[in-house]
């Protein structure tokens, strides 16, 4: 073969290589694990939402995007179609209870409805923000029971 | 003495009544579809906030940014830096009002029409907005349904050159919420 052939043909299996990865770890990247992403702060589920009451940008600014593990006393489970939700209540307002959110990540809709309210609870989840109510964190994992 | 009594039982009773007419929801949803000759864009929330005054027909929504879930990671990362920035503008918030609140029969099960009218405020930008949508009643429960479009342009949300193709310039927004009674 000639060695002009070889170089094109070089050229173009690298130029696909590239292609491949590209699509498969920037354009199709997977969405983190949160099960397994580790947490970037732990504190206690009451600090966590005093520090949103208390100065909500500071908060915003240093916990939102960030997965974080919580540990309080579970006020209660709600589950909405397939939405399970366990709940940290603080404080009452106008939408009624008040505190932190937790939606669970399908796997762990078991074993958040077999909670007990009252009980001391550790979750982890990814923080999406306070809405003026509740603070709230997606794709939950219980650590501990 | 007798009338006064009455008269107080009856003024208690309103006054618990009207007290007993918001209706809420924490699990509202609300998914975005953007397609393009390129590409379909999809988005969902699941935690969306919300709250009807029965009484006055006021209604508000609040919308975390970073609780929208898309297929692919890259357009997340993409639709929170880049185009909603929701580091800096964490909330969407509606704050307005059902103008016919008066013609929902909240105590009769059936679907009603209802125009909605309120302050849109996205990416730090608020605009006046005026949708139509559904109220179904259902069992004491409102079932909150609407359709519309938004241009980003209008919230000030910049598209770069390169994806502006793959992205249409008006988002397709869909709302679908049960409220129910707020126990308070």
């Amino acid at each position: 073969m000639k060695t002009w052939v070889k170089i094109v043909v070089g050229l173009v299996v690298v130029g696909l290589i590239a292609m491949l990865l590209v699509y498969k770890f920037v354009y199709n990247k997977q969405h983190p694990d949160y099960e397994k992403a580790e947490a970037a702060f732990t504190v206690s589920a009451r600090e966590l939402y005093q520090a949103y009451k208390s100065n909500k940008a500071a908060a915003s600014a240093k916990y939102n995007g960030k997965v974080i593990a919580i540990t309080g006393n579970l006020s209660k489970v709600e589950t909405v179609d397939s939405l399970v939700t366990a709940v940290f209540v603080f404080n009452q307002g106008d939408f009624g209870d008040e505190g932190i959110r937790c939606t669970m990540l399908h796997k762990f809709n078991d074993a958040a409805n077999k909670l007990q309210p009252d009980g001391e609870v550790k979750v982890k989840g990814y923080c999406t923000g306070y809405n003026e109510t509740d603070l709230i964190l997606e794709k939950c994992s219980i650590i501990n029971q | 003495m007798r009338i006064k009594s009455i008269f107080l039982s009856l003024l208690l009773l309103t006054a618990l009544s009207a007290g007993a007419q918001k209706y809420i929801t924490k699990t509202g949803y609300i998914k975005f579809y953007s397609a393009s000759p390129l590409e379909k864009i999809e988005a969902h929330n699941r935690q969306v906030n919300s709250v009807l005054d029965l009484a006055t027909g006021g209604f508000v929504f609040k919308v975390l940014m970073k609780s929208f879930e898309f297929e692919k990671a890259l357009m997340q990362e993409h639709f929170n830096e880049n185009y909603v920035e929701s580091d800096k503008y964490p909330t969407a918030t509606f704050v307005g009002k059902v103008i016919n609140i008066k013609d929902v029969n909240a105590l009769k099960d059936g679907i009603y029409d209802v125009n909605v009218e309120g302050k849109l405020t996205l990416h730090g930008v608020s605009q006046d907005v005026k949708e139509k949508g559904t109220f179904e009643m259902k069992q004491g429960k409102f079932i909150g349904k609407a359709k519309f479009n938004i241009a980003v342009g209008d919230y000030k949300i910049t598209i770069p050159g390169n994806v502006g193709n793959n992205i249409s310039k008006t988002i397709e927004v869909t709302v679908d919420i049960t409220l129910d009674k707020a126990n308070m």
